[in-house]
């Protein structure tokens, strides 16, 4: 089934133009590795964007760089990281799972982000609700597996949401299968109740 | 979040697709050039440096890249340009678009693969404070200090003079390796094992 819930627009442009912290471009590219709309947008803004770069002013370049690529041409090339087929969830580099309360693991990613730009792993699973939590910067989120439920609607495989500074929510996980969702946050999760308390303390993230 | 880098640029938005968008009288198509690239025509490519690699550098500084760091990233991308041109398809996407996806890519790896340097410099507060500094973070700041000589000290001498040269004076990779007498990817490969060892002895700290 294709994703319903989708980056808006500038998300997706900023993520396209490689403007995003890599840790939120991780996120929105798992949500565009699973829709093919996005997809297709995403191509538009890279075909906008080279048209862009193509009329973007020239930056002075130093007067000897072409002279050093060119002494370049010849070193041999590292061997190009060859694609790898696995679905994000196995490919992602995880930091040991720290389980939070029965049915409950945070594993932090290991991956480029800013000490208040937190990329991690949550499963919650089902039955059980998640952290109930306030955020205190942006918040974006991919569903990889499973689904959960929040006053939003009902978010599945591949789905993304967005929230923003004083968005409080409490999702549920839907259905019979434990919900696996990637995050990415800025700013500190002032989490509330003791799993939230438990989740984000134990995985430092 | 950022800014976009081509925010003031005309077409940000997806545009609808066009014939050729720029005249070229007398001179060739990027597309052709590309194709001369692809067979390993050196002149073709200086051309296309001297076309592209002014934009990309243009480029990765609006993205945020300070103007060494841009200079390294976009000799990087062009010489990416140079090998991977075989895998270029004039069908697929334009050579703008091609070229424009190797810069962005180039920019997200380094982010990526300096992850480790990027944890280091935000422990640093330098550069980023106000001038009207608040007494207790003078003190914070000289214990940081310490904590980095203490830290620098770990260091072989080669280490900690590339590091000096790297991240102190803030110089590109280039002019470290020339300084050095060393080739490029030594210089890479000494400063990644410092800023490791850094970085190790940092988190024993905290």
């Amino acid at each position: 089934m294709s994703p319903r819930h989708h980056p808006s627009a500038d998300v997706l442009a900023a993520y396209v133009t490689g403007a995003l912290e890599p840790g939120f471009g991780l996120v929105v590219g798992a949500h565009v590795e699973l829709c093919a709309h996005c997809r297709a947008q995403a191509g538009a803004l890279e075909a906008a964007s080279g048209e862009a770069l193509a009329k973007l002013a020239a930056a002075d370049v130093g007067a000897d760089a072409l002279e050093k690529v060119m002494a370049r041409l010849d070193e041999a090339p590292h061997a190009a990281p060859k694609p790898d087929p696995r679905p994000l969830l196995e490919r992602l580099p995880l930091k040991p799972r720290k389980w939070v309360a029965p049915g409950v693991w945070v594993a932090a990613v290991d991956t480029p982000h800013a000490p208040e730009n937190r990329v991690y792993l949550l499963s919650v699973g089902p039955g059980m609700p998640t952290a109930r939590h306030e955020h205190t910067g942006a918040e974006f989120c991919t569903v990889l597996t499973g689904a959960y439920r929040d006053e939003l609607g009902v978010f599945s495989a591949g789905d993304f949401a967005a929230a923003e500074g004083d968005f409080n929510h409490q999702p549920r996980v839907e259905g019979d299968e434990p919900c696996i969702c990637l995050f990415a946050t800025e700013g500190r999760l002032k989490p509330q109740g003791l799993i939230g308390r438990l989740a984000f303390a134990l995985a430092d993230v | 979040m950022r800014v976009l880098p081509f925010a003031e640029a005309p077409a940000c938005a997806p545009a609808r697709r066009r014939g050729k968008v720029r005249v070229q009288s007398s001179a060739e198509t990027d597309e052709a050039l590309l194709s001369r690239v692809a067979r390993a025509d050196r002149q073709a490519f200086a051309q296309v440096f001297s076309a592209y690699a002014p934009k990309v550098k243009g480029y990765l500084i609006r993205l945020g890249a300070s103007a060494a760091a841009a200079e390294d990233l976009m000799q990087d991308a062009m010489l990416s340009v140079w090998r991977r041109a075989a895998s270029y398809d004039p069908a697929k996407a334009k050579a703008s678009t091609w070229i424009f996806v190797i810069a962005r890519n180039a920019w997200i790896d380094k982010l990526r693969r300096e992850k480790v340097e990027l944890a280091y410099r935000s422990a640093l507060p330098v550069s980023e404070e106000s001038a009207d500094e608040a007494p207790d973070d003078s003190v914070i700041r000289s214990q940081t200090d310490d904590r980095i000589s203490a830290a620098l000290e770990t260091l072989s001498p080669e280490q900690r003079q590339a590091v000096q040269l790297a991240f102190f004076e803030d110089r590109p990779h280039s002019e470290v390796a020339e300084r050095l007498s060393l080739p490029l990817g030594t210089v890479k490969s000494r400063l990644r094992l410092a800023l490791i060892k850094l970085r190790a002895h940092w988190e024993q700290l905290e």
